[in-house]
């Protein structure tokens, strides 16, 4: 069997920037143990599987290069992108339907494309001590969802974070999001550090702005914020907060394209 | 600039086995930085480059955070697309490197055979760091200039290994060898651990086999060996001891090829 295979790079306007993905379009779905093997040989933090089900309606499936996941943001992104540049190219919005996250609806706004996404506000949270200690400089205020949400005064402090990624994974949540205020043209910059799910840092990270959002929209009267992830490869996300929900929306780039024998 | 990306599993029969290299064919060299952007856009161990250089070609090797000075599986993987696709009428190809010599593959009837140094091992002193971090004491310990070899009595011993990785990365080698006789149908198995080069385990070592040929080679009194490399991927190496130099051989099977556009 034949199939194609695309890697693009998401939340990025070029090549070698934001956070790479697979997309593997298929006809029907494939055994769990061939989507796994797949991924795993392609050794990328996520590789999406589609089918399609309906004029603009498709199954969505994420799968690490370790096991299949319930939620993927830069994935989905990226399997928009391959969707309506080569499967549905008169289509302007997208409904994606998972296993464990309903649907998602992604929407074509000139250049780029907006991810309707569930908001995740952070709380007050009890703080371990080890948290200051693993970034390697104390934040001035620490919240929580998902994760921990470290807000440090200037996006400087947040670039030059070292963290111990040993002392990070043995935290009791999955990740540690650190943010600051942007400069010039940026509402805020990030950066998400997941070293227990064998992501020391991720590039950029669509589920961080489900927290961060919320935080941040409430923190500067405003609705509508741009975003950086400041990592080596760099993301930018233009966001929106909607009450229960965000829009992520972002840019992609083809990186490749190929086909898979099986 | 459209390239040809190819992705293929090395010393192995079957898809999914081996270890995975990506091979991009040049017609000129790239841009030290160019190539090192598509090694980490790849995300696999080594990403391999070549150009045409007289008769045969000039090969170099990028993980995905640098140049590599010498590696197995990609140039197996090189010699398999050569052999295969570019220039079918080949049986033997040579390979120019920066610091690796002259390096030869020629095709025998299904496998390829590499010509490499050999690096016997002698006896060292261990450090008590390397049980505590085999957590598993080793018959005997032996070191190349490169690595430490921890020989052990059963293939079990061996298979049921669980490194701790922050011990090991903290050795003062590049990687740990471990080795055992086989319990099967081939003479020797082995693993291999270099978490400070940023691989925790790797799944088919070609040049650990430098190392691991000299040895059994004398213990087991015979030049032929018949080599298996038992990490999840599995590896299955064809070996001869030939005094400065040995042959490594082992089949490839082409998982994926694509064209990326820069």
């Amino acid at each position: 069997m034949r199939l194609s295979l695309y890697q693009v790079d998401a939340f990025t306007d070029h090549l070698f920037g934001g956070n790479p993905a697979a997309v593997v379009p298929l006809e029907s779905w494939l055994p769990e143990a061939t989507m796994q093997a797949i991924a795993t040989e392609n050794n990328l933090s996520e590789t999406a599987f589609f089918v399609r089900e309906g004029d603009a309606t498709f199954g969505l499936r994420w799968f690490t290069p370790v096991a299949e996941i319930d939620l993927a943001g830069h994935p989905t992104l990226a399997t928009a992108y391959v969707i309506f540049r080569f499967v549905a190219p008169d289509a302007t919005e997208l409904k994606f339907r998972t296993m464990k996250a309903g649907s998602l609806v992604v929407t074509r706004r000139g250049e780029e494309l907006a991810m309707d996404f569930p908001a995740r506000p952070p709380e007050p949270c009890t703080v371990p001590p080890s948290l200051a200690s693993a970034l390697g400089k104390p934040p001035i205020k620490v919240l929580a969802s998902r994760d921990y949400m470290a807000v440090y005064e200037s996006a400087a402090d947040v670039a030059s974070l070292k963290p111990d990624f040993g002392a990070i994974a043995r935290l009791d949540r999955m990740a540690v999001i650190a943010t600051a205020p942007g400069e010039g043209d940026v509402d805020f910059v990030s950066r998400f550090f997941a070293p227990a799910h064998n992501i020391n840092e991720d590039p950029v990270t669509g589920s961080a702005h489900c927290t961060l959002i919320p935080y941040w929209a409430e923190r500067l009267g405003k609705a509508r914020l741009k975003a950086r992830q400041i990592s080596a490869r760099i993301g930018e996300l233009s966001c929106e907060h909607r009450g229960e929900r965000v829009t992520i929306a972002g840019r992609c780039v083809l990186y490749m394209e190929g086909a898979i024998t099986l | 600039m459209r390239l040809a990306l190819y992705q293929i599993d090395a010393f192995t029969d079957r898809l999914f086995g081996g270890n995975p290299a990506a091979v991009v064919p040049l017609e000129d060299w790239l841009s030290d930085a160019q190539m090192q952007a598509i090694a980490s856009e790849n995300n696999l161990s080594e990403t391999a480059f070549f150009v045409p250089e007289g008769e045969d070609y000039r090969i170099r090797w990028f993980t995905p955070t640098r140049e590599a000075v010498l590696c197995g599986h990609a140039t197996l993987a090189s010699a398999y697309l050569i052999f295969n696709r570019l220039d079918p009428e080949r049986d033997r190809v040579a390979f120019q490197t920066r610091q690796a010599g002259l390096l030869t593959v020629r095709r025998l009837k299904e496998e390829l055979a590499l010509d490499f140094p050999a690096w016997p091992p002698h006896p060292v002193m261990a450090p008590p760091a390397l049980a505590a971090g085999l957590r598993s004491v080793p018959q005997e310990v032996l070191a190349s200039q490169r690595d430490y070899l921890a020989v052990y009595e059963r293939e079990e011993d061996v298979a049921v290994l669980a490194p701790d990785l922050a011990v090991i990365a903290g050795l003062d080698r590049r990687a740990v060898i471990v080795t055992a006789p086989s319990a099967g149908d081939v003479d020797f198995v082995s693993r291999f651990f270099a978490p400070a080069s940023g691989i925790p385990e790797d799944p088919v070592t070609g040049s650990a086999h430098c190392t691991l040929i000299p040895y059994w080679a004398e213990r087991l009194g015979k030049m032929r060996l018949t080599a298996r490399q038992i990490s999840a991927r599995v590896g299955e190496l064809s070996c001869e001891h030939r005094g400065e130099r040995v042959t490594i051989a082992g089949r490839c099977v082409l998982y994926m090829e694509g064209a990326l556009t820069l």
